[in-house]
């Protein structure tokens, strides 16, 4: 598939019928949501967007991947021997996949159906269709990840704790905020801002659900790397951006400190003043993306998962769909997330004011 | 240490029954300790400025247990913020609209009793504390002994005995008499002994002090009074105890002792230098806390749980922050700004936490902040914060029968009767679906007129609360059908929150239920005739002075009726063996 830049056709796939809450009741005293033409919503979970079916025979014919690390070794040595011929030989395929063709089996996801978004605005050839129909979808990481049980749903690890990684972590609190915001509805030009917050997220008390109008605060610490400024409209209450190339906070195992870089990342999300849902998407390198994996999920996250590091590697490079090199070998590869976000108040440094404490007898500190 | 000690001071307790801790903080009344012979003896004049207090007469003798608030704020004043004063007590009944009353009425059972000695233990584990290296905490035993032992492995009675003179005084409320301090060095001595361990020895001292009636228990001792021969006042130290409980929450401080020691809380003059030494102390905020809390059932708040599926924005740290609020509301409001106490029921001021902030769908900010709600907004006075309203509601619904029954108990000090028990709740517990609004189906419910007399009392202005669910969060439809909160109270009539809050304002059961209540808190028991005149005068003396709580509470404390004490009225027939409610055993 050839890389576009420019385009903006992005479509509105499942996600996006997921379930968004009603808008809040017009109630108590000054209050919406929108507030100075401005809104925030935060990051509340993440999935890897893969297409699954119930059986997962659509996708998977011949079965999700079997061969993890332990069943792939036990194959390969099952006389084992020497640590350096066996042991480190294995962590050096896994840690330098491009130096030897993996013989084992790995399969990728068949089915013509996808969820992410029309990248290029083309409808090629290995283009997907979304659920609802619509042609043209650009996700083939969500292809490479759809027979491995470590991404998929509901209980893969992956797919679990990359979503509870983000409400019991603040290292993944990603933060947007859209100003020049005349209509949650419709607004041709809004723009929106990605920042990485700082506060912990607001949860109800059923511990599963986070309660809209809490606090972030933009953090700086890891200075500007995390801010990013995309244009964008919002049509029938979905918004969609431009695409950017944005480094997004991402944390594969816990609250370790981890990125992801993104190309032409661009959002389509459905807004309310609640929260927002729907896709982020875009391209990521290849071998980028493969070593924050590899440094974010040790060997026995990827057993649990039956997952073959060397393999998917390899199964994402013959899928890679984007920024050719000089040979024409497709560097890249779109890929999509599924973004829950919940609506938030966001508090920028300059703004930012001391906590007062205990209130004070007298003193300034009990002024108004 | 537990064990040595459980044989002696805690066994005795136990062996002898549950009744005998009561009794011994009884008995306390009648019994000057010898240690409690100081200086006593300047008559009390009386204040210009108080003139209309003068002559009151006084409450009854009593005794009360410590609660759990007083307990704790007493050990973090002689050890520090940091010890942990775990749960020692079982709760309070509320009497007479105040926990603090019911702390002069109650019984102790032997596994409470357990429980009180488990948790000296804790405490006196904590204050010998050897410290940790690792995390560098200073052993606590270096700051809170006053003294070194000459060998750790050892006894060491003069240092032990200045431990427990100086502990000793703080945490009895009294300089101790010799033959005391002999027998907790005497403890000290044994335990250290026995244990090979200086600091074991203190420990068993400590956990005997925490556990001792003398402290636990607050008695009124009284001594003859020279103004009004053959009638007693409180002397010194039970003066001293009282003016502290009442202000601070907490026992008498090294200085408050200091002026009980000298005589000076029998004077007019020492007695206002003490009270205004009290209530320039940042302590106060503590006293006026505890007594807000107290008079608003905010004990509730642990036991209140909303539907999380209702609620889901009302967790444990909303509860929490719930409670704060009021309190820093009136604390603002009373101490800060110095203003009238009815104006709580009307301000628009108060204070916001992150947690909060979606309850009230308003931007929040770190920390808890200054905050005031627009002059069109719904939210005015304390009735329309989340505290009152979802402590006063159902788990899943709102409830204006609950918030109006509130309204006329605590603060109008008018007691509701219970629901009568053959009463059908079936139209509001399970309602024609026709009925949306709580309006519609209490006025089906008052179609019984078994139900209507008591409704008619709650109703009428816990309906004017209607605009706010049972979380406290604003709603202008109930069930899609738009709520009405028209009302009245007691012949005013309102249509808005803010007109149902200027009519309690303007009630004028209002200031008088606080009167009430202050006092009783302040005398430590449920009012009884012979307070009725204290009552009246200090309810006409608030209304004079702007109805500014500070005032009050130092006109309280100086008041004659703060110190003396008039004899029981004669005892009612009684059964055999009952005690009549927190007064003293003659």
């Amino acid at each position: 598939m050839k890389l576009s830049r420019t385009s903006l056709g992005t479509v509105l796939t499942l996600a996006l019928a997921a379930a968004c809450g009603a808008p809040a009741s017009a109630d108590d005293t000054t209050h919406t949501a929108l507030q100075n033409r401005t809104i925030g919503y935060a990051l509340t979970g993440t999935h890897w967007a893969v297409y699954q079916t119930k059986d997962g025979k659509e996708e998977c014919p011949q079965g999700v991947n079997d061969m993890g690390p332990r069943e792939i070794f036990n194959k390969m040595f099952p006389d084992l021997g020497p640590v350096e011929k066996t042991q480190l030989a294995r962590e050096s395929a896994t840690w330098y996949p491009m130096d030897s063709e993996e013989k084992f089996p790995f399969h990728t996801g068949q089915s013509k159906k996808g969820i992410g978004l029309n990248l290029d605005g083309k409808v090629g050839p290995n283009d997907l269709t979304s659920p609802d129909g619509t042609p043209g979808i650009d996700n083939q990481l969500g292809r490479a990840l759809s027979c491995v049980r470590f991404f998929r749903g509901p209980d893969g690890i992956g797919f679990h704790f990359t979503d509870v990684y983000v409400r019991q972590n603040d290292y993944n609190r990603a933060i947007i905020e859209l100003t020049n915001v005349d209509s949650l509805t419709n607004d041709d030009d809004v723009d929106v801002a990605i920042y990485r917050g700082m506060d912990a997220l607001m949860m109800d008390a059923t511990g599963a659900k986070v309660v809209p109008g809490g606090l972030e605060r933009v953090d700086v610490k890891f200075g500007k790397k995390f801010e990013s400024h995309l244009k964008g409209k919002i049509v029938n209450g979905v918004l969609t951006t431009t695409p950017k190339d944005v480094t997004w906070p991402f944390a594969w195992f816990g609250g370790v400190p981890g990125e992801q870089k993104f190309k032409d990342f661009r959002f389509s999300m459905k807004l309310t003043e609640e929260g927002a849902n729907g896709l982020a998407a875009g391209y990521t390198d290849v071998d980028n993306w493969y070593y924050s994996l590899a440094k974010g999920r040790s060997t026995h996250h990827q057993s649990y998962g039956t997952m073959s590091a060397p393999g998917l590697y390899q199964a994402m490079h013959r899928l890679a769909d984007g920024y050719p090199d000089k040979n024409g070998q497709m560097t890249a590869i779109s890929w999509a997330l599924q973004l829950p976000m919940t609506q938030v108040f966001i508090e920028h440094p300059q703004n930012t004011k001391k906590a007062p404490g205990v209130v004070a007898l007298s003193g300034p500190e009990a002024a108004h | 240490m537990s064990v040595t000690f459980y044989h002696t001071r805690l066994g005795k307790i136990l062996r002898s029954g549950a009744a005998c801790v009561l009794a011994l903080g009884l008995l306390s009344c009648s019994e000057k300790a010898p240690e409690q012979k100081a200086a006593q003896t300047a008559p009390a004049a009386k204040s210009a400025s108080n003139a209309a207090l003068t002559g009151l007469k006084g409450a009854p003798a009593r005794v009360r247990r410590l609660t759990p608030e007083q307990y704790a704020n007493t050990l973090h004043y002689v050890f520090g913020d940091d010890i942990s004063a775990g749960q020692p007590f079982a709760p309070l009944a509320r009497t007479d609209g105040l926990l603090a009353s019911g702390a002069a009425s109650i019984s102790m059972t032997v596994g409470e009793l357990q429980q009180l000695q488990r948790n000296a233990s804790s405490v006196a584990v904590q204050i010998i504390d050897k410290g940790n290296a690792e995390t560098r905490l200073a052993p606590r035993r270096d700051y809170l002994i006053p003294c070194k032992p000459a060998n750790v492995a050892a006894a060491d009675d003069a240092c032990a005995a200045k431990f427990v003179k100086q502990t000793g005084r703080l945490l009895y409320r009294h300089p101790l008499s010799e033959a005391t301090i002999s027998k907790f060095v005497a403890d000290a001595h044994r335990g250290a002994s026995d244990l090979k361990d200086f600091y074991a020895g203190i420990g068993v001292v400590i956990e005997g002090m925490l556990i001792d009636p003398n402290v636990l228990l607050v008695a009124d001792t009284t001594e003859p009074d020279p103004q009004r021969p053959g009638q007693k006042r409180l002397d010194s130290y039970a003066l001293a105890s009282r003016l502290s409980f009442f202000l601070w929450d907490a026992a008498p401080d090294d200085a408050l002792l200091q002026a009980a020691e000298k005589g000076e809380l029998q004077t007019p003059k020492g007695r206002a230098r003490a009270i205004e030494m009290m209530m320039a102390s940042p302590r106060l905020e503590a006293g006026v806390r505890a007594f807000f809390d107290d008079m608003f059932g905010f004990e509730d708040f642990a036991i209140t749980t909303k539907d999380a599926t209702v609620y889901p924005m009302i967790t444990g740290q909303t509860m929490i922050d719930a409670r704060e609020q009021t309190l820093r509301t009136i604390v603002d409001l009373l101490v800060t700004q110095k203003g009238d106490y009815r104006d709580l029921y009307t301000t628009r001021h108060t204070f916001m936490s992150p947690y909060l902030a979606p309850i009230y769908q308003v931007r929040p900010t770190m920390g808890w902040v200054p905050f005031d709600f627009p002059a069109d907004s719904p939210r005015v006075g304390l009735l329309s914060q989340v505290s009152f309203l979802a402590l006063h509601s159902h788990p899943a619904r709102s409830s204006a029968t609950k918030r109006g029954k509130a309204l006329r108990e605590l603060l109008l000090c008018q007691p509701v009767p219970p629901p009568p028990p053959n009463v059908d709740f079936s139209a509001v517990e399970n309602p024609d679906a026709r009925l949306k609004t709580a309006r519609a189906r209490l006025e089906v419910h008052r179609t019984n007129p078994v139900c209507a007399g008591c409704h008619k009392i709650t109703d009428p202005m816990g309906l004017a609360l209607e605009n706010f669910d049972g979380a406290g969060r604003y709603r202008d439809t109930e069930k899609g059908e738009k709520v009405d909160i028209s009302g009245s109270l007691d012949g005013t009539n309102f249509n808005t929150v803010e007109g149902l809050g200027k009519a309690l304002h303007d009630h004028p059961a209002l200031p008088s239920c606080l009167v009430k209540r202050m006092y009783s808190y302040g005398t430590g028991g449920p009012l009884s005739t012979s307070d009725n005149s204290a009552v009246t005068a200090l309810t006409g003396a608030f209304a004079q002075d702007g109805y500014r709580v500070p005032d009050l509470m130092r006109m309280i404390a100086s008041s004659d009726a703060f110190t003396e004490v008039v004899d029981l009225p004669p005892p009612p027939a009684r059964t055999a063996g009952l005690t009549p409610t927190g007064v003293a055993v003659k």
